[in-house]
């Protein structure tokens, strides 16, 4: 007997037409939807950028294929999913080769190739894959039974459910329930076909054929099992096609969108935010309605699964902030759909009028100005979705239209009159430089190697300006040639651009780049993570266009190349913060690491470390505003300092940015544990290491002007 | 070279300011004090201070001040006597008045002096710029007559009974265009008077936010001290107005001030200077309050208050 | 309603400071600018009248060039127009209200606000001055505006938190107090548009002086502080032992 089997077996003439009728129909109810779906994304704002496309394509691919972002920080789920995405993927393929063959090569070809070895091979594969679609289903289900915090739905930004949460778990269930009904279905399926006519070739259905060997076995077989054969067929043929249908409409179309936004995602997003135009409008400022968001933007919202990855690695989810980055996306959705999508055609709740603004009716500004722009939910989503940049742009019409917290206003007024954010005076920027008892170079006046880019907290901030000059002893020592801007050096501007201030951000980054132009050197330095980002990321596309080092990469030069060699092991147990802009914004892990080891520290890792480093509250302006603590919860950067205690006998906590610098030092002493750990920034170790004792300093600097010297800066 | 100070008066009692430009005038010439009032009558007892040689009293206008009123009052009592320096203490009622009188007769004109002298027949003041980081002399070439506002508690007050001849001046005042309805104690006050306290606990912006008021009123009651505050505080809404220190607040003398995240804006340092003993911590080291304070700290002011909680 | 408000640009000096070779003002390259606190308080009054009263709102202010910054810092909260008069010596508020005089009478408005006093000169006295020199009824150092039918209701703070309720008799001239509103952002992108809004520039007539400087100097700072130490413990201890001693 030939290894094939029968399609549509035991069904008449009519039935089959029927059959077809039905894939007709529930394809067209498919393709309205994703129609639907194109025309809601095409209500926004510009054009669907698309640029390089086959390098977008291929870096897709690979990341779906291998499931390399669903798989991060969850194995489990990353390889049930991946069971069930291959699962489905396979077998929808296998009847795809079927239909190919039924439809298109035989009656036209006259074709068949769906038998014999390739038959067998198919249902081998089919089966295994089958298989593996349940076990990951299973998997996923009981996961879900034990209710792990991400997928908690509650609402953690105040408001009370106007969108019924629980139809989102409902829809959850019935989603996963499907999938499962329809495996489970075509394994009965299989069985009872197998029951019925148990040809011994389908032993190549390893599944199917035991299955089929237990319904014979409990005496369902020849024309009952065809009966229930025919039965089961036009249910799970049903319900694949009634799937189908209500992919654009149900959590399925995960299964389209994600890979699409995975394809379109900016690569950049959060790193390098978006500019405005030239000459904005108030109208071309950020995002206030739902057609002001990008063609990406409102795909990407679709692509979420509620996986609530985002809502759990979020610093302000976790302090009780009322921002979920999950809650955001969804509120996006919500409102998009109520204003274009099918649901607001069908006119199911909640609707929304095309002149509905986002912040005060969905989503509220305190939601908004939570977020601290840390990047932790873009880092993490599996389907590549960007809150940052969204957020971003909500805050740029609020920023607009003068809806911000005073603080934040006084702080931006500030910036824009003197320069920095402590509101002193432009003259005393290069003051912490002049205390050295060395000179440090003007850049602007004669060449040097390194231009060091100080920053706003590094030069004026009393904690920072030790340990600036901390530094500065460092690179004077190593005899490394480098020099300051002076007074003509303000405001990176990342964090102004952060808070939605975007024209201030330009203005300031002009005239950074103006002066830093005017001067002749080989590579910027800066110690502070925010100018890193800035500089090196978004200041390229208004002109200015460096190579720039973080101190913690060039002190690693330093050290790795004998440069300077430390005296002795340090021998202390320290645990180490990654910075936001350092470490998830701009890769930068391994360099402090190495510093660390090269000065003969123990390192002990933070349980949320490198990528999933948890903010310390400043970023995105929130420095600058006021404090949102609700009652007793630990502030972030106080329940950072609790994890470092959890690790036991830490001597040192090491911060290498001078906002982590600020925060910490305060958090110490607010979390109550003064005296059980103290703050080091990095250069203070490297200092120490190196062993420059006074009597060390004092020998460098003779023969510049005093001799004497204030002591070992900063400790 | 004769002295004019116009009196300064609340709800029936005469300001401290008063006697504070008597001591500042007298070494410029003989002293005269006008007291301009509905009823000056009784009001003049408590100008009668030692160094006053003449009271002149002007019955006009309401038992309260109105700008327009002291304006003309002050334009008549110049015309008629024409002293060579008017003195005025430098306060929101003479900010109503005493430019106009100045733009109008053309005088010599400065406010907030904290020196006067004479060289020769000039008069030289001596007042701030700049947030107090600069001083400056000025002069007035062609001026028959200067209007000087003196900043309070820069000069002592006068004390002691002068035995001043009383005279009036009687004076046709025009109907004001700013007339006085009532007064009304801004919301939520009237429970402390921070004059009145031996030992104040003053905080600033260093505070940082709303939510550390509580801690340190906590800190003040066990201190037995009283809770002040600079104007930023007010500002914010954080605490009302009554517990203000300083140019436009209250002027204080306690035994002890203790300036806690206050950076020392020369309007605040206008309201405490004068205290007996002033404690700074801020953790600017080049704060103005440690030009005034007698004791200071660098030092994180949250610390200090955890270390003063545990001594209390 | 037309509004007519008169701002500075203030003076701010660090830590450092030299002077002009004739000794009477700060040396300009030691100073940082910016649009006097008062002057934004007064601004978004004027401009909150407007939106509820309809009208305009003129900026006017006497300085250099530069000062054009504090006009434009002005425009993009919403003023209308702004008016630069340049000429006008420094540290004389008699002067500088004669300057606006001018200005003020030829803009008939209904209401001039000015802030109660500039942050680098503190004199407190040219709305009033210039009140006197237009003929305006004034109020100074107004926390409460309610304008109404040919008058308006002002609340003058006086020292200690003591209100004096005003009736005050329209078109008048008003010194606004800080904390009378809450001054809107002016956002960079309306500072930029401001910046192509033609500034009308005018020269100042020669007025008498009322003042001039002779000599600035740096004033003979005290023995200063004496300082107890950066423990904290120790500077409570210390607090509580002064406490103690001179409330004895």
């Amino acid at each position: 007997m030939t290894e094939t089997r029968e399609t549509f077996a035991g069904l008449s003439d009519w039935q089959v037409a029927l059959w077809y009728g039905m894939i007709v129909l529930s394809t067209a109810i498919f393709a309205a939807g994703v129609l639907l779906l194109v025309l809601k994304y095409r209500r926004g704002r510009d054009g669907f950028r698309f640029d390089r496309p086959l390098h977008r394509l291929g870096r897709a691919a690979w990341i779906v294929l291998t499931h390399a972002w669903i798989r991060r920080r969850d194995g489990i789920a990353g390889a049930a999913h991946l069971a069930v995405f291959y699962g489905f993927v396979v077998l929808f393929i296998g009847t795809s080769i079927l239909a190919f063959q039924d439809d298109v090569a035989k009656p036209l070809l006259g074709w068949t190739f769906w038998e014999g070895p390739f038959y067998l091979g198919y249902s081998l594969f089919l089966d295994v894959f089958g298989f593996a679609l349940l076990v990951g289903l299973l998997v996923l289900i009981v996961k879900r039974i034990a209710s792990p915090p991400r997928l908690d739905y509650g609402r953690v930004d105040g408001r009370s459910g106007d969108y019924n949460r629980a139809r989102y778990a409902a829809g959850d269930w019935v989603f996963v329930g499907s999938l499962l009904f329809l495996g489970v279905t075509g394994f009965l399926l299989e069985a009872l076909r197998i029951a019925e006519t148990d040809p011994s070739f389908e032993t190549w259905a390893p599944f199917g054929w035991l299955s089929g060997q237990a319904l014979q076995a409990v005496g369902l077989d020849g024309q009952d099992a065809a009966d229930a054969h025919f039965r089961t067929w036009w249910v799970h043929g049903t319900a694949a096609l009634a799937f189908v249908s209500a992919i654009p409409f149900t959590k399925a179309v995960h299964m389209l969108v994600a890979p699409a936004n995975v394809a379109a995602r900016n690569e950049v997003a959060g790193r390098r935010l978006e500019p405005l135009p030239e000459s904005p409008q108030p109208e071309d400022v950020g995002v206030a309605l739902v057609s002001d968001l990008s063609p990406t933007h409102l795909l990407s919202l679709d692509a979420c699964t509620k996986c609530g990855k985002c809502h759990v690695a979020c610093p302000a989810a976790a302090t009780g902030y009322p921002l979920s980055p999950r809650d955001l996306v969804l509120d996006l959705r919500e409102q998009a759909e109520g204003t274009y999508g099918a649901r607001s055609l069908l006119g199911a709740a909640p609707l929304y009028r095309a002149d509905d603004e986002i912040v005060g009716g969905a989503i509220r500004p305190e939601t908004i100005w939570s977020c601290m722009q840390c990047m932790a939910c873009v880092e993490i989503c599996p389907v590549g979705i960007e809150h940052v940049p969204i957020i971003n742009q909500l805050r740029r019409r609020l920023v607009d239209r003068g809806e911000l917290d005073p603080l934040l206003q006084g702080t931006l007024e500030t910036i824009y009159d003197s320069g920095n954010s402590f509101g002193e005076p432009k003259r005393k920027r290069g003051r912490w430089a002049k205390e050295l008892d060395f000179d440090v170079k003007d850049a602007r006046k004669e060449p040097v190697e390194l231009l060091w880019f100080v920053g706003d907290y590094a030069s004026l901030d009393p904690r920072n300006v030790r340990i600036s000059q901390t530094l500065a002893r460092i690179l004077h020592h190593a005899e490394v040639d480098f020099g300051i801007l002076y007074e003509a050096e303000r405001n990176a501007g990342n964090d102004v651009r952060r808070a939605g201030e975007e024209v201030l951000f330009t203005d300031l980054a002009a005239g950074n780049i103006e002066a830093i132009s005017g001067c002749e050197f080989e590579r910027i330095l800066t110690s502070d993570p925010h100018s890193f980002n800035t500089i090196r990321n978004e200041y390229p596309p208004l002109g200015g266009s460096w190579e720039v080092v973080h101190h913690t990469q060039l002190l690693l030069e330093l050290l790795a190349s004998g440069v300077v060699a430390p005296s002795r092991p340090l021998g202390y147990r320290v645990t180490y913060h990654d910075p936001c802009h350092l470490g998830r914004y701009n890769g930068v892990y391994d360099a402090p690491r190495q510093v660390l080891a090269a000065i003969g520290c123990e390192l002990v890792e933070m349980p949320r470390n490198r990528d999933n480093s948890f903010c310390c509250g400043a970023g995105g302006g929130r420095i600058w505003m006021e404090e949102l603590k609700q009652g007793d919860a630990p502030r972030p950067s106080e329940s950072r300092i609790h994890e470092a205690i959890e690790l036991g006998g830490i001597d040192y906590f090491v911060a290498a940015c001078p906002k982590d610098v600020t925060m910490y030092e305060d958090a110490i002493k607010t979390s109550g544990h003064q005296g059980e750990i103290e703050l080091r920034e990095l250069s203070e170790l490297v200092l120490e290491a190196l062993a420059l004792v006074p009597a060390q300093v004092a020998a460098d600097e003779a023969g510049d002007d005093e001799g004497g010297t204030t002591g070992t800066a900063g400790i | 070279m004769s002295v004019l100070v116009v009196t300064e008066h609340l709800q029936g009692t005469v300001r401290d300011v008063t006697r504070e430009l008597v001591t500042a005038g007298r070494p410029l010439g003989p002293v005269a004090v006008a007291v301009i009032a509905r009823d000056p009558g009784p009001l003049a007892a408590a100008v009668d201070v030692e160094g006053v040689e003449e009271i002149v009293t002007v019955a006009a206008g309401a038992d309260e001040f109105e700008g327009d009123t002291y304006q003309q009052a002050l334009e008549a009592l110049i015309e008629s006597r024409r002293p060579r320096v008017v003195l005025l203490g430098f306060t929101v009622n003479a900010m109503s008045y005493a430019a106009a009188v100045a733009a109008k007769l053309g005088l010599g004109y400065a406010s907030d002096v904290h020196g006067v002298a004479l060289e020769g027949e000039a008069v030289i003041a001596t007042r701030s710029f700049y947030a107090g980081k600069v001083s400056a002399e000025l002069e007035f070439p062609g001026a028959e007559t200067v209007l000087l506002l003196l900043r309070p508690t820069t000069w002592p007050p006068a004390e002691g009974t002068g035995g001043a001849a009383v005279s009036s001046l009687a004076v046709e005042v025009a109907p004001p265009r700013a007339r006085h309805v009532e007064f009304t104690e801004p919301a939520a006050t009237g429970d402390v008077d921070i004059t009145q306290a031996d030992v104040l606990l003053s905080i600033g912006r260093g505070i940082g936010d709303a939510d550390a008021i509580a801690q340190f009123e906590g800190l003040a009651a066990k201190m037995g001290a009283t809770l002040s505050v600079s104007r930023p505080i007010v500002d914010a809404g954080w605490m009302p107005a009554s517990r203000q220190v300083g140019q436009s607040g209250k002027t204080v003398k306690p035994k002890v001030y203790l300036a806690f995240g206050i950076s020392g804006a020369v309007q605040h340092l206008a309201g405490m200077k004068a205290s007996g003993t002033i404690v700074a911590v801020n953790t600017d080291p080049e704060a103005s309050i440690f030009g005034v304070a007698h004791y200071g700290a660098v030092v994180d002011l949250f610390d200090v208050a955890e270390e003063l909680e545990k001594l209390y | 309603m037309r509004t007519v408000v008169c701002i500075k640009q203030v003076r701010t000096l660090g830590d450092e400071v030299e002077f002009t070779d004739d000794g009477r003002d700060v040396d300009p390259d030691y100073v940082d600018l910016a649009l006097n606190e008062w002057d934004s308080f007064a601004t978004e009054e004027a401009l909150q009248l407007k939106e509820r009263l309809g009208g305009e709102v003129v900026v006017v202010t006497c300085g250099p060039e530069e000062s054009e910054a504090a006009l434009r810092r002005c425009l993009a909260m919403g003023a209308d127009r702004a008016v630069r008069i340049e000429g006008v010596a420094a540290h004389d508020p008699i002067g500088v209200a004669h300057a606006l005089a001018e200005v003020v009478r030829d803009e008939e408005p209904d209401l001039v606000l000015c802030g109660v006093q500039s942050s680098d000169s503190v004199q407190a006295a040219t709305g009033t001055a210039l009140a006197e020199l237009v003929e305006l009824p004034r109020v100074a150092v107004v926390t409460r505006l309610e304008p109404g039918d040919g008058k308006a209701t002002a609340h003058r703070e006086l020292e200690g938190g003591l209100v004096d309720v005003v009736e005050v008799d329209l078109p008048a001239v008003l010194t606004i107090q800080t904390g009378i509103n809450q001054p809107r952002y002016a956002n960079l992108r309306a500072i930029k548009q401001a910046e192509q809004v033609e500034i009308t520039v005018r020269q100042a007539a020669s007025a008498p002086a009322a003042s001039r400087v002779r000599r600035m100097f740096v004033p003979p700072r005290g023995e200063g502080a004496e300082m107890l130490g950066t423990d904290p413990g120790e500077v409570a201890r210390r607090i509580a032992d002064l406490v103690k001693e001179r409330t004895a």
